[in-house]
């Protein structure tokens, strides 16, 4: 079964990113199933954020989610609405916005929600983390 | 096609969730997908009419509810026992809400393929 993972929750206060990162991980060691892909809405855009520094015994989610798609292939996208008002900038937006940093971490980019509806149209379900 | 439901029970005052909920609602639509809305809990106060909340309260979304038919969003439920909760006295709510009994909803909520809740 083809699934979207649709992430809402803050990485700080909720557990809707590591949820998430753990549901992605159930998925992808069965056979049966597949991530059409990930998508980051409201204030779970802040993973995406370069700049934020876990205290190092505690565990950076954004590293984790960024080594799974990596070794998976899955597509991280991040809206870029959301990400724009919360600070999450990448090199093109930096430019149109006439700022002088970006912020956007590897492994996620930055998406319109045209992007959601084709993967929500592309896969069988679509769960939500709050 | 793919039926979605956009389901909002949080408060337009107290954080951005309905505004976004709305908005992926609205997207939705423009891409032609059938979107229904359904409102519940704290997200009732949107349907009120003739509110006037500040910038810092957030931004009016009651004024967006007018033109959800042009983006063809014309299925608006709220839970007729919700709506009993409030005070009717001092409610005006928008005439474009269809109201459905608990055990209506329960059996449209199956009917739906994917579920968004803000």
């Amino acid at each position: 079964m083809q699934y979207t993972l649709f992430i809402q929750g803050s990485p700080f206060s909720s557990k809707a990113c590591h949820s998430a990162y753990r549901f992605a991980q159930a998925l992808l060691n069965s056979t049966q199933h597949s991530i059409e892909g990930v998508f980051f809405y409201e204030d779970s855009v802040l993973i995406a954020n370069a700049l934020m520094q876990p205290p190092r015994d505690e565990a950076n989610i954004s590293i984790l989610w960024q080594e799974l798609a990596k070794q998976h292939s899955i597509n991280l996208y991040v809206c870029i609405a959301a990400a724009l008002r919360r600070g999450v900038i990448n090199e093109s937006e930096m430019v149109r916005h006439e700022l002088t940093q970006h912020s956007l971490a590897e492994g996620f980019q930055l998406e319109g929600l045209g992007t959601l509806v084709h993967l929500i149209n592309n896969s069988h379900k679509t769960i939500t983390f709050r | 096609m793919t039926s979605l439901l956009v389901h909002i029970s949080s408060s337009p005052f107290t954080s951005l969730s309905a505004k976004e909920g709305l908005d992926i609602a609205l997207v939705m639509a423009t891409f032609e997908q059938a979107v229904d809305l359904y409102l519940s809990g704290p997200a009732l106060s949107i349907l009120q009419v003739n509110q006037a909340p500040s910038l810092l309260h957030g931004k009016n979304l009651s004024k967006a509810l007018p033109s959800l038919e042009l983006y063809d969003i014309e299925n608006v439920y709220v839970c007729k026992e919700d709506i009993s909760h409030l005070n009717k006295t001092q409610l005006n709510i928008w005439d474009g809400v269809h109201f459905l009994d608990s055990q209506q909803w329960q059996q449209k909520l199956q009917s739906y393929q994917h579920i968004l809740r803000f």
